[in-house]
């Protein structure tokens, strides 16, 4: 009874198509909001700003961004590290080479790079797909971060292969990168942006272009005849999902860790987007919030779950472990649920509409 | 002849009887051939189709007739012949191209959209019509807006004339077989096609699934004036709803005409009964 649309008549088209068409659903939207922006800063220690909600943050942004490629358009890919690196090394030649742009306009130039590189990244997929695509883009994968490491160029001739964030203002004094940057003010400024972002996300995948993708994931067959060229469509699947993902690559060199090497997009983080996207939901832009959640916050759990209820582990054995629960809930996930915990989320929804009836 | 018939011809007499005459050519086939390796699915086919008439395709399985539509809306590309859609020859062309040229379909086996709702699956029918680009649909508010909700009411009333408002939002894989055939062709009629090709539409359905479709079919046909070109095995089916037939075995066309000529035509006969094999 707590959670029912009755007697939320919709009186026009524009009202049903609303992004959360249902009443209890746009509170709880609007409470995380405030709780986020007005209640968190205040109580959140400097540790889970930085090493919990800003990291959640910034791969939230390369979950959607991959979301929309394997999620909505069907086209599996491996690249994502790839394409954070590209992110990341064009906000920073940027930046560098012109300081006097604003750094959200060179996260978002940054972003434009990367879709160009997806898009070049992303013919393969006319001619080939699952498996095979996977292996394709996984070349672009290595190729990126080979360009990235071989070339001095891209760090400014950094000797140790490291770009490092310069300091750069939102407005005025308000730091969001750089040593004066705060860890709430980096953290503010990511709620809204990535917000924003995942309203964009929001907003494609409920429009023409979003019918399109998920009409060539379904059936790329039958959507060849409703008109899709399927060109078209995987490209710019492929565009707007690299915009996100470079991105997110920016905001994770530029804000979560201010410095780093390309050897941190290694294909391991292409593994670990992937994974967010399996157990968040596939086709979800809040499965993408809910995978990254989830794969931010087990290693924190395992690490001090055990010690908490008195249990002293190594922390290879906790490493092990960590392998482990991720292998079984991917194998879980896969066979049983594949729209993962979003769809869990859905399941607990349509029960509590019928609550406390059971039909 | 059947009740199906009469019920939305309100002409006086005896309407179903009455042949109606079609003389503008909407599409024509010549010559087609269509072979693939050693075997020839289409030899030297050539038919018309014309404008506002239901035209029946029929023959025994495997006789090409789904290969026939593929050919038409460009998934098959002959190795001879020509096609005239609309008084132009056409060249050889993707089936997007065929879309954009008027031409919907339906397919033997369902093919939606399957993790898709019935809504989004029929909207898909107006991705053609839909110019706003991609930056206005990021920001969704305005003139996107605009052309979502005008869509929408478009396919609202492709939903009602079909009768599947109840199944709207639900996702098209958890529905029944014969509904799905319906948001199938709820989606092609979507498109607003001037040809619309539908394979086997009622196979697998119960007689009242049936009838149900065959007035769907008189309806479009009918209340939107669309030229249909319709594959079906249940001959009952095909002398109530076509104009004309064309029969197809092995292939080669074996008939074409009006249902009844068709169906006292000898050679057909023993096709289907299996002689002369
Ligand atoms: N893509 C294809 N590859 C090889 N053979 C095909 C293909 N499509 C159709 N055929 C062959 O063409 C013939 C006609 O098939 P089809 O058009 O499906 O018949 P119908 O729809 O009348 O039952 C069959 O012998 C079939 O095996
Ligand atoms: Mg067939």
């Amino acid at each position: 009874m707590l959670y029912r649309e009755a007697g939320q008549f919709k009186s026009s088209y524009a009202s049903d198509q609303a992004i959360f068409p249902i009443r209890q659903d746009k509170i709880g939207i609007a409470l995380i909001l405030v709780v986020a922006l007005l209640v968190v800063p205040f109580v959140a220690s400097n540790y889970v700003l930085n090493s919990i909600l800003v990291p959640f943050l910034v791969f939230s942004t390369a979950a959607i961004g991959l979301n929309i490629v394997t999620g909505y358009c069907g086209q599996v890919s491996l690249g994502t590290g790839g394409f954070m690196a590209c992110g990341a090394f064009f906000a920073f030649k940027l930046t560098t080479a012109f300081p006097d742009i604003h750094i959200i306009l060179i996260f978002l130039l940054a972003g434009f790079g990367t879709a160009l590189v997806g898009i070049v990244f992303g013919l393969p997929s006319l001619r080939i797909k699952g498996f095979y695509l996977a292996i394709a883009t996984l070349a672009a994968q290595f190729f990126l971060i080979w360009m990235f490491t071989q070339n001095p160029w891209w760090t400014n001739y950094n000797p140790a292969g490291v770009i490092t964030a310069p300091p750069r203002a939102l407005f005025g004094d308000f730091y969001i990168t750089g040593v004066r940057a705060t860890p709430v003010g980096k953290y503010l400024f990511l709620v809204c942006f990535v917000t924003i972002l995942a309203l964009v996300a929001k907003n494609l995948v409920r429009s023409a272009l979003g019918r399109a993708w998920m009409a060539i994931r379904d059936m790329d067959i039958a959507a060849e005849i409703m008109g899709i060229r399927p060109m078209m469509a995987k490209l710019s699947a492929f565009a707007v999902s690299s915009f996100f993902i470079g991105i997110s690559g920016a905001l994770w060199a530029f804000i979560y860790t201010a410095s780093v090497e390309a050897l941190a997009f290694e294909v391991t983080r292409s593994f670990q987007v992937l994974f967010m996207i399996i157990i968040g939901g596939l086709g979800s832009i809040l499965g993408s919030f809910l995978g990254a959640a989830f794969i931010v916050l087990l290693p924190i759990l395992l690490n001090s779950a055990p010690a908490m209820v008195g249990i002293r582990m190594s922390t290879e054995l906790l490493t092990h472990l960590e392998f482990m629960i991720f292998g079984a809930l991917i194998v879980f996930f896969l066979i049983v649920e594949p729209q993962g915990l979003a769809r869990l989320w859905q399941i607990g929804k349509e029960k509590l509409r019928r609550w406390p009836f059971p039909y | 002849m059947s009740e199906i018939l009469a019920d939305p011809l309100p002409l006086d007499g005896d309407a179903p009887e009455a042949a109606r005459v079609f003389d503008e050519v909407l599409l024509s086939v010549d010559n087609i051939t269509l072979t693939f390796g050693g075997v020839t699915a289409l030899s030297n086919i050539g038919f018309d189709i014309r404008k506002g008439e239901i035209r029946a395709i029929i023959g025994p399985n495997g006789a090409g007739k789904t290969s026939m539509l593929n050919v038409i809306n460009g998934f098959y590309h002959p190795q001879q012949g020509k096609i005239t859609f609309k008084g132009e020859e056409r060249r050889r062309m993707r089936p997007h191209n065929a879309a954009k040229q008027g031409i919907a379909r339906t397919f033997q086996n369902v093919a939606l959209f399957k993790g898709m709702t019935t809504l989004d699956n029929v909207m898909t029918g107006r991705l053609l019509k839909m110019k706003t680009n991609m930056f206005w649909q990021a920001i969704y508010w305005g003139p996107n807006q605009r052309e979502e909700i005008k869509h929408r009411e478009f396919c609202e009333h492709i939903i009602d004339f079909l009768e599947i408002q109840a199944i709207r939002k639900t996702p098209v894989g958890r529905l029944p077989y014969g509904m799905q055939k319906r948001v199938e062709l709820a989606r092609a009629l979507a498109m607003e096609p001037e040809l619309l090709l539908l394979d086997e539409p009622m196979a697998g359905m119960n007689i009242e699934e049936k009838e149900d479709m065959s007035r769907f079919i008189l309806d479009v046909n009918d209340q939107f004036g669309t030229t249909i070109a319709l594959i079906e095995h249940d001959m009952s089916v095909v002398m109530d709803l076509s104009d004309r037939v064309v029969v197809l075995d092995y292939g080669r066309k074996l008939a074409d005409g009006t249902p009844a000529a068709v169906s006292r035509d000898q050679k057909v006969i023993d096709a289907y009964l299996g002689v002369g094999h």
